[in-house]
């Protein structure tokens, strides 16, 4: 196991201007340490700062106080070509209308590998063909995006985040409205890229079972706080998920070897 | 076929036809001259005295020389604007860049400069300078700090070319109605021909331009994605955009300051490449120049031979031409919502 | 009067031997190299003065406009006067021009210029210019002894009138061109100086512009005794003759002294201007006129 950190974040805070957030700070001295070939689940609910904790990491905000660390270098001082070459984010929603196809999408993950190109290498081609064999689209291809079921255009996305090539893959609610069948389709791509490849990923998301079942460990959100940071068993926990989601919430512990899963109780 | 290929294939074949139209616009005018006659004009037989020489030399080739630079320039920023804000219906006009510089064309005409010839090159500055008003503008109202929000872009756009428009009105009711023929006449958009100089300036703005947005055109793919996601992936979204909003507005500028306000081509041209070749800029891009170039010259040639000797605006030739062929297209190609 | 030296110079390097040089009426020396034979006139008063001078030959491109004399029509027409086509134009190989400032397009008059065809500019606010185009278009053509057969006549028949009208009392007058938007002659207009010949006096005669559009209002304020409304051309009714009716607190409505006139006659500066005066003066006095 490596003992350098892929991803650190070091008592990071944020704070919207204050028109457009009622809160003064929606993320409070969070820190967190991701290794590689981690797979990382940050749970919580709605604004309690998961996404913005995903543009600090992505240098699309510029954190308050705190550092965020990539492979020990400051996030500040990379370049934006030089970040996206090693951290490809998948996020939580695409654009309206995008007029390309898969390959269109997926080969656009290799522009931090050569902006100043006008067109992909052939080296281009072939990491996109790979990234869309891994996530199982390479037939569609040819497809214009609109044409694809909600798990297939997810997967899609991800293949695009592969072809950048990363050594983390960050993914903001990536099995949100999608079908139950699609989500399992992408938690299980996401569990084999995790173990096959060693693949880094940070997750977030609000399904808890999801992140329970797939990540190594979890991070509890609430209010920008950092609550909790472990292993699921611990993360999970009824006393502590209930305060923070403000509803009864029921864990079933059931044998060791599997996951936690959370219940809730649905009273009158 | 590897795009560079397909980018060589299409560009080649647009520019047989662009050569083809320029030929026959040679050919055809309110003068008859065969076209041996042209053809002599051309190659410098022709008596420097005769009709032919002085017709295809300083009469339709320099017009058939703005018309492919102005309908080139207008369709690649359609493009551009089109790509920029991500919304279908963008056109060079919608920044308000049209109306600021036809303020101060009709500014220049009333105001009347004399009947000098450094008047031509100063309604042509009037018109910069209008356009450069307007561009900044819609900068100001539209970047917060360093950061140009698309969003307002688009509004600011609308609301200056209103603003303008509205001022050429209250000019125009005021004019002298000897002047009013004429500033009207330039207000529908006519091809004129300009003297070498002047197309000179002219194709130099318009080569800026394009450069400008040209060499970003892969950039402007990522852009679809959001303006986030672009940035996620290298892009640097602030740069591009300011890149983007200044070549379309040289671009813009200089066809309306050279050639008038012609409206429809930065709608038309961008849409109907994108139904045969796909929504990839860097085909696209240089695409629209060239296509640009081939329908404004057909539109003029139109124009000038349809009601001959009278001549009718191109701007009236490109919106009634252009709304029938896009119907057509969208009803034949382009069968998913827009 | 515009000097015009860089054009000047041109036209002066253009011609190897300034055989014929002259001056227009903007005061611009324009020179060719022997007198003109081929004209092409995109002035319609221009085309009906050569024809009364019989210079109709020389005479080898009009605009749509020009339809006086009915032979005017019949010749190869370049367009319209706003923006004739140039190829037109030069097909004709004209070795002059004649445009006006009011009316031609200054963009037009660039482009012949650089075309290398000069171009010999009128502009006509007066009787007394409009006698000095006609005596100008003379010594262009070659028929000085019938331009001044012309302008002793339009002489004659302006003094027939002037005294025909002279001891008479002045009404007030409105000279409505265009009803709407409302369009009077200013200071500056042919139509004005015309009124006072014909023995009236034109409410809006101070206005500084040439032909300022006024309200309903101002028009009126003035209580015009007469009221006269140009139709334009021979054959086309009289313009909104009903809303005028309709103000029948105004004098003139009230006198019956609500007339149309055949605009064509005042607008254009040719030799009609004399037809066009009897014509004013005949409404304006009808009874100097039995």
């Amino acid at each position: 196991m490596s003992t350098e950190m892929l991803l650190e974040l070091e008592r990071v805070s944020f704070a919207y201007p204050a028109r457009v957030s009622r809160r003064a700070f929606a993320l409070s001295e969070v820190s967190l340490r991701l290794a590689a070939g981690e797979m990382v689940g940050v749970i919580g609910p709605n604004s309690s700062g998961k996404t913005t904790l995903i543009r600090l990491l992505t240098r699309v905000l510029e954190p308050a106080t705190g550092e965020i660390r990539l492979e020990g270098v400051p996030v500040g001082r990379l370049a934006r070509t030089d970040l996206a070459r090693r951290v490809g984010v998948v996020p939580q929603s695409a654009p309206a209308e995008c007029p390309f196809n898969v390959g269109e999408l997926v080969l656009m993950g290799r522009y931090p590998h050569g902006p100043g190109r006008y067109f992909e290498s052939r080296q281009d081609h072939a990491a996109a063909c790979t990234a869309m064999e891994a996530t199982g689209v390479l037939e569609l291809a040819d497809l214009p995006l609109d044409h694809l079921s909600g798990g297939e255009r997810q997967r899609a996305f991800i293949a695009r985040a592969l072809a950048q090539e990363p050594r983390l893959l960050v993914l903001d609610e990536p099995t949100a409205h999608l079908d139950l069948r699609y989500q399992v389709e992408v938690a299980s791509l996401l569990r084999r890229l995790n173990r096959e490849r060693g693949l880094a990923i940070l997750l977030v998301s609000h399904d808890l079972n999801l992140a329970g079942e797939v990540c190594d460990r979890l991070m509890l959100l609430a209010e920008g706080r950092a609550v909790a940071t472990g292993p699921p068993e611990a993360v999970l926990e009824e006393s502590l998920l209930s305060s923070v989601f403000g509803c009864d919430v029921v864990v079933d512990k059931v044998e060791p070897g599997r996951r936690p899963l959370v219940r809730l109780s649905w009273r009158a | 076929m590897s795009p560079a290929k397909r980018l060589a294939l299409v560009l080649a074949v647009l520019t047989a036809a662009l050569l083809v139209a320029a030929a026959a616009a040679l050919f055809v005018g309110s003068a008859a001259i065969s076209p041996r006659a042209v053809l002599n004009a051309l190659a410098g037989r022709a008596s420097p005295e005769s009709v032919e020489r002085v017709v295809t030399l300083s009469i339709r080739l320099p017009r058939i020389v703005v018309a492919v630079l102005a309908g080139g320039a207008l369709a690649v920023a359609g493009v551009a604007f089109q790509a920029l804000t991500r919304n279908p219906l963008a056109e060079p006009s919608v920044l308000g860049v049209t109306s600021g510089a036809a303020f101060g064309v009709v500014i220049g005409q009333s105001v009347g400069l004399g009947w000098t010839f450094l008047e031509a090159a100063g309604l042509t500055a009037f018109a910069f300078a209008g356009a450069l008003l307007a561009a900044g503008l819609v900068y100001l109202i539209a970047a917060i700090g360093r950061e140009l929000s698309i969003q307002t872009l688009l509004l600011a756009g609308v609301i200056v070319g209103i603003f303008f428009s509205a001022a050429i009105t209250v000019i125009i009711s005021l004019l002298d109605l000897n002047r009013l023929g004429g500033v009207i006449h330039w207000l529908l958009g006519n091809l004129a021909p300009i003297p070498p100089r002047a197309l000179g300036v002219f194709a130099l703005c318009a080569a800026v331009g394009f450069w400008l947005v040209a060499r970003r055109a892969r950039e402007l793919n990522l852009m679809a994605l959001g303006e986030e996601t672009a940035l996620l992936l290298g892009v640097g979204a602030e740069r591009l955009k300011l890149t983007i909003f200044v070549g379309a507005a040289l671009l813009t500028a200089s066809v309306v300051a050279f050639a008038g306000p012609i409206g429809f081509v930065g709608l038309i041209v961008p849409h109907a490449l994108r139904m045969l070749l796909g929504s990839d800029n860097r085909l696209l891009v240089p695409a629209s120049l060239v296509s640009g170039g081939i329908f404004l010259l057909l539109a003029d040639t139109l124009a000038r031979n349809v009601v001959a000797p009278a001549e009718l605006s191109v701007g009236v030739i490109t919106s009634l031409c252009g709304a029938p062929f896009f119907v057509y297209l969208l009803r034949t190609r382009y069968r998913a919502n827009l | 009067m515009v000097a015009l030296p860089a054009l000047a110079l041109a036209l002066l390097l253009a011609t190897p031997a300034a055989a014929f040089t002259t001056h227009d009426m903007l005061g611009r020396e324009v020179t060719l190299a022997a007198p003109p034979a081929r004209i092409v006139s995109l002035v319609p008063s221009v085309t009906e003065i050569l024809y009364a001078l019989k210079a109709e030959d020389m005479l080898v491109g009009v605009t749509d406009f020009c339809d006086f004399p009915a032979e005017a029509r019949r010749k190869p027409s370049v367009g319209g006067m706003v923006a004739p086509s140039l190829e037109a134009v030069a097909a004709l190989r004209p070795d002059l021009i004649v445009a006006t400032t009011e009316g031609t397009r200054e963009d037009t008059f660039t482009q012949l210029t650089r075309l290398g065809i000069p171009v010999y500019l009128v502009a006509v606010h007066r009787v007394a210019e409009v006698k000095a185009l006609i005596v100008g278009l003379g010594g262009l053509t070659g028929r000085q002894a019938a331009a001044a057969a012309i302008v002793a006549q339009l002489e004659q028949r302006i003094g027939a009138v002037t005294r025909a009208v002279g001891a008479l009392e002045r009404p007030r007058v409105l000279y409505v061109l265009w009803p709407e938007p409302l369009i009077v002659p200013g200071r500056d207009t042919i139509v004005t100086e015309l009124i006072q010949l014909a023995g009236g006096h034109s409410l809006t005669a101070n206005d500084p512009d040439s032909w300022p559009r006024y309200s309903l209002e101002a028009a009126v304020a003035g209580r015009p005794e007469v009221i006269l409304l140009a139709n334009h051309g021979a054959g086309t009714g009289a313009i909104a003759e009903e809303k005028w009716r309709r103000l029948s607190d105004l004098p003139a409505v009230k006198a019956g002294r609500l007339r149309s006139i055949n605009g064509d006659l005042l607008h254009r500066y040719g030799p009609r201007v004399a037809d066009g005066l009897e014509q004013l003066a005949r409404a304006i006095h009808p009874e100097a006129f039995r």
